[in-house]
């Protein structure tokens, strides 16, 4: 069934501060895995020299690092798509 | 922080405002959804990630159904791993076991059918309690990590709870079953009664306050259900107290103690439980001034009750508590609700019971830098050895000399002599008073011969055995004549006489035994027609039929002056022995040993029907009129149709009870049936007179 062309044209207001928002905050936690993976190799670079660290830990350490860099790049993008997104979207009338 | 992130990119995609503004940017719209689902869904970077919310939650277990994991999920395996493998450090014989190994590697691979072979091996070879006992150091970590790489979602929760550090283990890491769904059948408002300790526990008891006094004291207790306070002199001279809750009690799960398994459960993952509230009782009844000093002093379940006591406000306000000592027991997060109550842990690591809230020796967090935390290993390693309130004892008297100094150090305002102590037994709701409702009944007193003496005699516990024998139907009579009662009973023309004996090991007037030899009438207005032999099984108050009592022995002087009053008879008093056990009975009236005996009843009882313990009517005359008195039971009793026993009369018994027995021909004699009841209650009250003529 084909809308009415009025109310068609008649989008609802949305806040693309919200959106902004969450771009804010993803930003950050994308910082934030990156400096978890850092706090990560610190920590298995001090239990190598310590001579205590477990066989597989180093593998399964760099299988994290990894990760975090990966995920870090998925939320860096995905925060970047959302700022981009938030600039397309008409702020809603006050 | 990697799980904030994914709780953050769920949330944005979750978003309703993202989809609202889709209409006025569409591509970049879609180009946005697409990347935040490709966040949380990125095997290579965050994995399988979708976080917080009802909606996640469900995608996240459906994820985990399918085996898909987090980052966040891996690396906290990954930390749980490490944990382990340093607690091994400490404990070589973690690693150092193949079998041991096997099952923790395989835990942590996520291996499950070669982590069950790995923990069937090692129950084979070792036994579940060596295998508990070994895996003590690192069992919360080892749960934990398979509740976190299992299918299952309900645990993960558990398992991240554990991991983290940041509350007690709500669920079963292996099931997922709620602890708290467990705890909440463990119910009651608590209550404490004051009980006296046996003498040989009393003599035990420290007469001076120190950490291994209180310590031996809760062993004193044991696991019996009971608590123990005590007041202590300072060496100020301020008179403090000190409450010491020894651990569960075995046996059954849930029983009217807060001190058994459910109660273990619920003192450690509740900050309420009936255990705590029982103790709280127990102070109040105990009495202490406002504001007093109270040092509290539990092990095992009782290490986290008095922990639950500590925090809560309300008894704080009421009382200083300046010490709260939990030995072997889950109180890592419990918080005193008076920051200057001072705290001390002491755990062995290879106990599995203070693991229970999830935090055992591979917890890496400080969770209480105030406290003083004694987390040590012993040689023995078998729990539930190494539980026991005995070997922490031995271990803080012999190994531990440090911990023991500081503890008794800050227990200096306590270290003093015992000035006051009460054993408490402890119940999850207030005990129904013994015997009640049938023994709680109105009193009235009479004179006795060493004072007053309360009626009705109220037997809380008692045994009786009634045998039935076939007499001289001529004798029978002549004792009867006169009295009204009718004619005796008959069973094949010969009259049914009974011979009762029981022994009220807990009355109102203290322990006695007594004997009656009554013959069984009809009574006065004696019930006709088959009604007739109804009557003698009906309950006294509807009961015509009855014994009348032609002689009795009673063996306390305060039953013998009261019989005139409860029975209307004259009794002998003499020694009376009564032996009821397991189809066996033996009664003795008279001085046995001494070669003055009266009678004996001896014997098998043989096979028994059970029945419900019968009341007692008899009939005596006094001074011209006719007494009703009545026994009134309740208890289980045994009907023994083919009694094996015996009546023997001492031989040449001058004895006017010896005399009667023989006339009614039943010396030597065979009962034709016997009615034994082993635990009965009985309520005896004053004889009424009644005419019947």
């Amino acid at each position: 069934m084909r809308r009415h062309p009025a109310r068609r044209s008649a989008r609802r207001p949305v806040d693309p501060a919200s959106i902004t928002a969450h771009a804010v905050v993803l930003e950050t936690d994308a910082r934030t895995l990156a400096e978890c993976a850092e706090r990560l190799r610190g920590i298995t670079e001090r239990l190598e020299a310590g001579g205590v660290a477990p066989r597989w830990l180093r593998q399964a350490v760099n299988a994290h690092l990894a990760a975090c860099a990966t995920a870090a790049a998925d939320l860096a993008t995905a925060a970047a798509h959302l700022r981009h997104y938030a600039a397309g979207v008409r702020p809603a009338p006050h | 922080m990697i799980r904030g992130a994914a709780v953050h990119a769920t949330a944005a995609i979750t978003d309703a405002a993202l989809l609202q503004a889709l209409p006025h940017a569409p591509s970049a719209g879609r180009r946005t959804l697409r990347a935040l689902l490709r966040a949380i869904t990125d095997r290579r970077g965050l994995g399988w990630a979708p976080a917080g919310g009802r909606p996640a939650s469900l995608a996240a277990a459906l994820g985990a159904f399918a085996g898909a994991e987090s980052l966040a999920v891996r690396v906290l395996a990954t930390s749980l791993r490490l944990r382990i493998a340093a607690v091994a450090l400490d404990h070589p014989e973690l690693t150092g076991d193949p079998m041991l190994n096997r099952l923790v590697e395989a835990a942590a691979a996520d291996r499950d059918l070669e982590a069950v072979r790995a923990l069937r091996a090692l129950l084979r070879d070792r036994g579940a309690v060596r295998v508990l006992s070994q895996l003590a150091p690192v069992f919360g970590e080892v749960l934990a990590l398979r509740a976190l790489l299992d299918e299952n979602p309900l645990n993960d929760a558990t398992a991240w709870l554990i991991a983290t550090g940041t509350g007690y283990a709500t669920a079963d890491p292996v099931t997922g079953m709620s602890n708290r769904a467990v705890a909440v059948l463990d119910r009651g408002e608590g209550a404490a009664r004051r009980v006296e300790p046996a003498e040989a526990e009393s003599a035990r008891l420290a007469t001076k306050g120190s950490l291994l006094g209180f310590l031996g004291n809760i062993s004193v207790i044991g696991t019996t259900g009971r608590v123990l306070i005590q007041s202590v002199e300072g060496p100020d001279g301020v008179v403090r107290h000190v409450v010491q809750a020894p651990g569960m009690r075995t046996g059954r799960p849930d029983h009217d103690s807060p001190q058994d398994l459910l109660g273990a459960f619920s003192s450690a993952v509740l900050a309420a439980s009936p255990y705590s509230r029982a103790l709280a009782k127990a102070v109040a009844d105990y009495g202490l001034p406002e504001g007093a000093e109270l040092a509290l002093i539990g092990h095992s379940a009782g290490g986290a009750a008095v922990m639950n006591l500590a925090q809560d406000p309300a008894f704080c306000a009421r009382h200083t508590v300046t010490h709260a000592i939990a030995v072997g027991a889950p109180v890592d997060f419990k918080r005193p609700a008076d920051p200057g109550t001072w705290v001390a842990s002491v755990t062995n690591q290879h106990d599995i019971v203070p693991t229970l809230d999830g935090q055992g020796a591979g917890g890496c967090f400080d969770l209480h830098p105030d406290w003083y935390v004694v987390d040590y290993s012993d040689a023995t390693h078998l729990f539930p050895l190494c539980h026991s309130i005995d070997r922490y004892l031995a271990n803080i008297a012999a190994d531990l000399p440090e911990a023991r100094d500081h503890i008794d150090g800050r227990l200096a305002p306590y270290r003093g002599p015992v000035v006051r102590s009460q054993v408490y037994r402890l119940f999850d709701h207030p005990p129904e008073p013994e015997g009640f409702p049938f023994l709680t009944v109105p009193t009235h007193a009479v004179p006795g011969p060493g004072g007053r003496v309360e009626l009705p005699i109220r037997c809380q516990d008692g045994g009786a055995l009634t045998a039935y024998f076939a007499a001289d139907p001529a004798v029978a009579a002549a004792l009867l004549e006169g009295t009204g009662l009718g004619p005796a009973v008959r069973v094949a023309g010969r009259a049914v006489v009974a011979v009762h004996a029981a022994w009220n090991r807990r009355t109102s007037v203290g322990v006695h035994r007594e004997l009656h030899v009554g013959i069984v009438v009809p009574g006065p207005w004696r019930a006709r027609g088959p009604l007739g032999w109804y009557d003698l099984v009906r309950g006294a108050d509807r009961r015509r039929s009855g014994l009348f009592l032609a002689g009795s022995v009673v063996d306390t002087a305060v039953v013998a002056a009261l019989a005139p009053r409860l029975w209307g008879g004259e009794p002998s008093l003499l020694p009376l022995e009564f032996g009821l056990a397991t189809g066996v009975a033996h009664i003795t009236a008279g001085a046995s040993g001494a070669g003055e005996w009266l009678l004996v009843l001896g014997g098998r009882l043989g096979p028994g029907l059970p029945v419900s313990e019968r009341d007692l009517v008899g009939y005596a005359r006094a001074a011209g009129t006719t007494l009703r008195s009545c026994v009134r039971a309740r208890g289980r009793a045994l009907l023994h149709p083919a009694p094996r026993l015996r009546l023997t009369v001492a031989p040449g018994s001058p004895h006017p009870l010896a005399h009667l027995l023989r006339d009614l021909g039943l010396d030597g004699a065979r009962p034709l049936l016997c009615v034994s009841a082993t635990a009965r209650r009985t309520l005896r009250d004053a004889a009424v007179p009644v005419p019947t003529t």
